[in-house]
């Protein structure tokens, strides 16, 4: 089986036809959907939060078999995701993809139970150290994309589980938690 | 015999008439009791043969192809019912249902992918990993053999030959002699090219590209653009290899 990096690609990456979108309906949905799974659980291993269009991303060639998808194709898959919920674009002109392994809502859930096991319900963090702090390394917060903490941070703030106010530094956000 | 004239002599005859017939109904019904003694001595040492080599039937896929062609030749059928003797002797009426469900199952999970059309080969190498329990080995005969008692279900299940290979079919899609060439065709690449078709089978244009599009509606063919020659190929997954792993995720 084929490798990328320690990611076990499955064996339709290896069929040529699929890199080229289906004509038939059926044929298609099988093929959409075995590339939103692949994508999702690629940048899920990986931890990729974002996916340009136009640039270099290891899913989008096989130089094995000499195949890769077409601009249309990848919108295609991406755009089936983001009717899913499981990814967004990041402008207008669908050149930039949000992934969502975790929904907004999931990441979340995290942040809470990240919280309380490490005892911080009253305790005041900067959003980098949610982040990159000692208590995320080795959870699934730890190298987390911005924007999507934010979101997810923005949800919280909306139910009164925590406050977002701006630091001292101007590039970096507080926020203290009152669950 | 000199005829005698009157009413006696019609009798005679009429009653010589019944003593023949009478004679040849019993030469007739010994024959037919030799017969049934025969076979019955058949029956039952084939019975016999069965119970003496059960677990050879059971473990070894020929020796088991082989007991079938037997069968068949007294006119006994092992899968005819689940109950009686050989069901009860062998396990093997079982044997054969379970392997008719697995066999549904992998034609239902793998159609979306190769349109209901799949490799005889190929569905015998699915079906491996899903047997691992009981350690029995499966044949190409015995998945024959179970599809064809599928076939009563009435819901489109055969086997079907393109060239050299065997072919299970589990939808109710007529495959047309040019489909059929172009399928065998496909065999040695995987694939076929519209200039391909023309040339190897000596078709119009139009002939080639309206079997191709069936094919393609009918979900067994897949269109793949992108190779640097510009032509477009049309895959067939039911005559190549990759739908032994897909069905695995």
């Amino acid at each position: 089986m084929q490798r990328l990096g320690d990611f076990k690609l499955p064996a339709f990456f290896n069929y040529p036809p699929y890199f080229t979108l289906q004509p038939v309906r059926e044929t298609r949905e099988k093929q959409v959907q075995l590339w939103k799974e692949l994508i999702l659980d690629y940048c899920r291993t990986q931890k990729i939060f974002v996916i340009g269009l136009e640039e270099e991303f290891p899913l989008f060639s096989n130089l094995v078999i000499e195949r890769s998808l077409s601009n249309e194709a990848r919108e295609a898959f991406l755009s089936a995701l983001v009717s899913e919920g499981r990814a967004e674009w990041l402008d207008k002109g669908h050149r930039k993809c949000l992934i969502l392994w975790h929904r907004i809502q999931d990441w979340a859930d995290l942040i809470l139970s990240f919280v309380k096991e490490n005892g911080l319900e009253d305790s005041v963090m900067t959003v980098e150290e949610i982040r990159s702090g000692i208590e995320s390394r080795g959870t699934e917060l730890q190298g987390m994309d911005r924007t999507v903490l934010m979101r997810a941070l923005k949800v919280l703030e909306n139910k009164g589980k925590l406050a977002i106010f701006k630091g001292t530094s101007a590039d970096d956000e507080g926020v203290k938690f009152s669950i | 015999m000199r005829r005698r004239p009157g009413i006696g002599g019609l009798q005679t005859a009429a009653a010589a008439r019944d003593q023949y017939r009478l004679l040849g109904e019993n030469v007739a019904k010994l024959r037919t009791d030799l017969m049934k003694e025969q076979l019955a001595t058949f029956r039952s040492q084939l019975e016999d043969f069965a119970r003496k080599h059960k677990n050879e039937i059971r473990k070894n896929p020929t020796f088991r192809s082989q007991f079938h062609e037997m069968c068949a030749k007294v006119g006994v059928d092992p899968l005819a019912s689940n109950k009686g003797f050989w069901a009860e002797l062998l396990g093997i009426g079982d044997f054969y249902y379970e392997l008719g469900v697995q066999i549904v199952d992998i034609c239902l999970a793998t159609r979306a992918h190769n349109g209901g059309l799949i490799n005889l080969q190929e569905l015998c190498k699915l079906l491996r990993p899903r047997r691992k329990s009981d350690r029995e080995l499966v044949s190409e005969d015995d998945c024959f053999r179970a599809i064809s008692k599928l076939k009563v279900l009435g819901s489109g299940f055969e086997v079907i030959s393109v060239g050299k290979k065997k072919l299970v079919r589990s939808v109710p899609t007529e495959l047309n002699k040019d489909h059929n060439q172009i399928l065998e065709l496909a065999q040695a690449q995987g694939f076929v090219t519209v200039d391909e078709v023309e040339r190897r089978l000596s078709w119009t244009s139009g002939r080639a590209i309206d079997a191709l599009d069936t094919l393609l509606d009918d979900g067994l063919a897949m269109i793949d653009d992108g190779h640097r020659d510009g032509k477009r190929r049309y895959w067939f997954p039911c005559v190549s290899s990759i739908t032994s792993v897909l069905a695995d995720s």
